[in-house]
């Protein structure tokens, strides 16, 4: 074998060495720990006939159903943020006036740890000091104490969310938008069709592969949704915040049940790949699709 | 043949319109309305996005009595250096109250090495890929591109126990490595799409020359990276730097970065919270990224939208 | 009463003027073509008078209206455009429909409208097919129909035919100069390519950097170019230029070569009278030579050497040196076979076609 062969070959195995070990070998470990026993330390015994005992807890436990329940709650709140993404992309891009302004205050969140927005938006909503206070102050009889109660204390994560992801989405529709034909656009000003007939019939259609794109980028970020969790609420009050990712890790670190943890991680994985399946076939389809145009 | 110079004439032509009346005196358009609209609406939403960062500022340089006073959008009647002096030295995190300044130079200790390890490990990688006839390179993608959407938490136990056996957890190495390990899919997929489009004279004439992997990598395509590898560091620095589950993890109690010690300290459930020591702590946590930002933000766009669509 | 002019017309970029005190006006029924070279300013007139730029100063008139502070869609026209802009999201019918949506007219009509155009470009089979699907030349005539339907007095077409092949280019053209008979409407069509304008154009605009170098029919500009910029511009192989001096003696009025060639050139019609000793540029159509093997010797006779031939079938292309330059020669094909490289042949110019040019200013004498 020639040189040439080997050296690329030898330069890829620590690359391999990394995923086989920490991803392959890891994700087998996990699921297999999965289903034994363990609590604090690893058991690697398997009692084939109550394999599935720790899923089976899982599924009957409060929290874990309040964790998807959360998840699905997020998930819908969170794409608020890839609506106002485009109507700010669509603002933009319409009116090139202050484009660079506005583009760079709209990402800003993004390049700011969750921690710290959380810090942030845990301050606004501080229901004696914060902005509740403040807007009361003015005559306003507003409640915003969302993150004292269980039942709002989602909308307090959902809003710091949207608030950090927005403009992250508006980049990426901004970049749909500029990637669409400009005869386009004169077509249909010669045309006299309204804006708005537009934005529904022609442009949105066109940017479908992108509201996709972001649908399933905004999908995956849920389910690690963690941080923000943590600096918002910390889970609380009680459980009412639990995502899964916050489930696992607390499965994990304070109730130190290894297997029950390793079942949850397991089904967070499951989830990743009912939506990472979707997003495989419409990388395939586009690919098709842009050789057979 | 006396040919006529377009730019000649236009440059004359230019110079005859500035002395000229114009032909037709028409009303000025001005500004529509609907752009006014348009702007209007835009600044609304810009103030939205710009509050809590104002909230922030001005939280660190107030009093505390004045905070209690509630009027959280006022400016501090007293501006005091006092909140970002106990943050950055008196600020508890668990039991030590040493300030975010310990934290500050642990991030900075795991950035380096992390940087240094997660990035030259994709570089080759994605080099190799891209570029050299590895028959199983494909498969190896597909599974990459499947690692880079794994959810931390299925890989978390194993590599807590190998970091253990390694002896490196709780220290800023278990830290860095891991965000180098857990990076490395990602920055792979971008490196090897950008090395996909060199073209292939290139790399034919490279061969022909030397037929060195290390010596074309070394100098022709490092050479030739100079783009992506800005934006891969601005994805690095600001993901390694905004990170918390790994350092909150791998970290244990002396490699924790400065957000798990802005986490402590913000979710500390005792006594009285100091407002002021809290934001003044946050913006210390998020000033680094934030220049970064603000000096080559349209370097940090294509950084997470690579990070983001190619991963 | 001109069915579309322009007055005036200047168009600024910041500090770069790419059109100034432009005018131009045709009439109703005119197929104007919009020829020269990429960045001479073609396209920018167009979207002028689509509405899609605005006029920094000036008057754009559609027939007696003053359209230059109307909306696109206020002006009366319709326009097709370079890489046809379907809208890809809707199929061929919704796209012809998508034109019509601002007239407000009853779904009949509409109906009766697409059958109409369908008809017409023959596009009926591919009336529920999305743009994707379709070919080149069907995306083409789709973009057509969009313009047609509006039934509208002016089309604008923006190089519709660049992005096409060789065979399509020639028949979409041939189906253009139809509907411009059919709908008798008045067209404005913006292309880089002479051959597009002289088959198609009842007036063709030669413009460059900005200024309409020539206006008329396609004939008066291939046969009496206006300046040097037009007459090296349209023809291929390009016409043959060669420098040279007036002699007037005693009513014979000559060319003279630098080489002692001469040319009588008495009856050429000159705007004022020639002046001798005057620097003029001599331009020959490679059409208007002839290869002539008779004894008889008399004015645009020459006899030079054969530098090479290029066949390309149907015709052939004859490189002779004249004046240490090469000159392009058409020729019958197998008359050029026949030549060997180097050898002499006698050539006889068509006199009476002879262009000349004021070697200084470019303009036609």
């Amino acid at each position: 074998m020639r040189w040439s062969r080997i050296a690329p070959q030898l330069a890829l195995t620590p690359a391999l060495a990394v995923t086989a070990v920490a991803f392959v070998g890891s994700i087998g470990w996990t699921a297999y720990l999965s289903l034994t026993r363990s609590r604090r330390l690893p058991e690697y015994e398997i009692d084939w006939s109550e394999w599935g005992r720790q899923y089976d807890r899982l599924f009957r436990d409060a929290g874990w159903e309040i964790s998807l329940r959360n998840l699905v709650v997020l998930g819908l709140g969170s794409a608020l943020a890839i609506v106002f993404g485009f109507v700010l992309a669509a603002l933009i891009d319409k009116e090139k006036r202050g484009e660079s302004l506005f583009r760079t205050v709209f990402l800003y969140p993004l390049a700011v740890s969750l921690i710290v927005t959380g810090a942030a938006w845990r301050w606004i909503l501080n229901p004696g000091l914060g902005a509740q206070s403040f807007l009361r102050g003015l005559g306003w009889d507003v409640d915003f104490n969302w993150l004292a109660q269980g039942d709002t204390a989602m909308y307090a994560i959902i809003l710091a969310s949207v608030w950090q992801s927005a403009g992250f989405y508006m980049a990426l529709m901004l970049a749909g938008l500029k990637g669409i034909n400009s005869e386009i656009w004169s077509a249909a000003k010669l045309d006299g069709v309204p804006m708005w007939r537009v934005y529904l019939e022609i442009i949105i259609p066109m940017m479908k592969f992108t509201f996709i794109t972001c649908a399933i980028l905004l999908s995956l970020g849920v389910i690690k949704a963690y941080d923000v969790v943590v600096a918002m609420t910390n889970g609380g009050p009680g459980q009412s915040t639990w995502v899964p990712a916050y489930f696992t890790i607390n499965a994990l670190s304070a109730k130190s049940n290894l297997g029950y943890a390793s079942a949850a991680a397991v089904m967070m994985l499951a989830i990743t790949f009912v939506i990472f399946i979707p997003l495989v076939a419409l990388t395939a389809w586009q690919q098709r699709k842009r050789e057979t145009v | 043949m006396s040919q006529f110079s377009v730019s000649e004439r236009a440059a004359a032509s230019g110079v005859m319109s500035q002395t000229r009346a114009p032909y037709f005196v028409r009303k000025k358009k001005g500004i529509t309305p609907r752009t006014i609209a348009i702007l209007v609406f835009l600044s609304i939403c810009a103030l939205f996005f710009c509050v809590p960062l104002y909230v922030v500022v001005v939280t660190s340089f107030k009093t505390m009595d004045q905070i209690r006073e509630g009027a959280i959008f006022s400016l501090p009647t007293i501006w005091t250096l006092e909140a970002w002096d106990h943050a950055w030295n008196h600020a508890c995190s668990g039991i030590k109250c040493d300030g975010l300044k310990v934290g500050f130079w642990n991030s900075i200790f795991i950035l380096f090495p992390s940087l240094i390890l997660s990035i030259s490990l994709a570089m080759v990688t994605g080099f190799a890929l891209a570029l050299w006839n590895v028959r199983w390179a494909g498969a190896f993608l597909f599974l990459l591109f499947i690692c880079a959407f794994v959810p931390f938490q299925i890989i978390m136990y194993p590599l807590i126990v190998m970091t253990t056996t390694t002896k490196i957890y709780g220290t800023l190495w278990a830290v860095a490595v891991i965000h180098a390990v857990l990076a490395m899919p990602v920055l792979t997929l971008i490196f090897r799409n950008y090395y996909k489009d060199i073209p292939t004279e290139i790399m034919s004439a490279a061969m022909m020359d030397s037929g060195s992997f290390w010596r074309i990598f070394f100098e022709i395509i490092v050479p030739m990276s100079g783009n992506i590898l800005i934006v891969v560091l601005i994805l690095q620095i600001t993901s390694i730097w905004n990170d918390y589950l790994i350092g909150v993890t791998f970290g244990g109690l002396t490699g924790q970065p400065m957000t798990v010690n802005l986490a402590n300290l913000i979710t500390i459930s005792t006594g009285t919270t100091n407002y002021a020591h809290n934001m003044a702590a946050a913006l210390l946590t998020a000033i680094p990224p934030l220049v970064v930002y603000f000096l080559v933000g349209k370097l940090f766009v294509q950084g997470v939208t690579a990070g983001a669509i190619k991963g | 009463m001109p069915a579309v002019s322009f007055e005036h017309i200047v168009k600024r970029y910041g500090a770069v003027t790419v059109l100034d005190d432009l005018n131009l006006a045709i009439e109703d029924g005119d197929f104007l073509v919009l020829l020269g070279p990429s960045g001479c300013g073609k396209t920018t007139l167009l979207n002028l008078l689509a509405g899609l730029l605005e006029v920094s100063d000036g008057r754009i008139m559609i027939g007696e209206r003053d359209v230059t502070e109307l909306d696109p869609k206020d002006r009366g026209l319709a326009m097709v455009f370079q890489s046809y802009a379907l809208y890809p999201t809707k199929t061929v019918r919704g796209n012809l429909k998508f034109g019509l949506a601002a007239s407000k007219l009853p779904s009949e009509e509409i109906e009766r409208r697409i059958a109409w155009v369908a008809r017409m470009l023959q596009i009926e089979p591919l009336l529920d097919r999305k743009p994707a699907q379709l070919s080149g030349g069907q995306r083409q005539r789709v973009a057509i129909g969009r313009a047609i339907i509006k039934k509208v007095d002016v089309f604008l077409f923006d190089e519709p035919l660049s992005n096409l092949d060789a065979k399509l280019r020639t028949e979409m053209r041939l189906e253009i100069k139809k509907l411009h008979d059919e709908l008798k409407s008045t067209v404005v069509y913006v292309t880089h390519d002479q051959i597009e304008a002289m088959t198609m154009a009842t007036k063709i605009a030669v413009m460059d950097g900005g200024v309409i170098q020539q206006f008329g029919t396609p004939d008066e500009v291939y046969e009496h170019p206006a300046n040097l910029f037009v007459a090296g511009f349209i023809g291929a192989p390009a016409m043959n230029m060669r420098n040279a001096t007036l002699s007037v003696e005693n009513g014979k009025v000559e060319a003279l070569f630098k080489s002692g060639a001469r040319l009588d050139v008495a009856d050429y019609p000159f705007k004022s009278p020639p002046k001798n000793g005057a620097n003029v540029v001599v331009g020959m159509r490679p059409e208007h030579f002839s290869i002539d093997d008779s004894a008889a010797a008399g004015q645009g006779r020459f006899s030079l050497p054969v530098q090479s031939a290029e066949r390309t079938g149907s015709d052939a292309t004859l490189y002779l040196t004249f004046e240490g330059e090469m000159l392009a020669l058409r020729v019958a094909p197998d008359l050029a076979a026949g030549l060997k490289v180097g050898s002499t042949v006698p050539v006889q110019f068509q006199t009476d076609k002879v262009n000349l040019f004021d070697a200084q200013s470019g303009q036609r004498i």
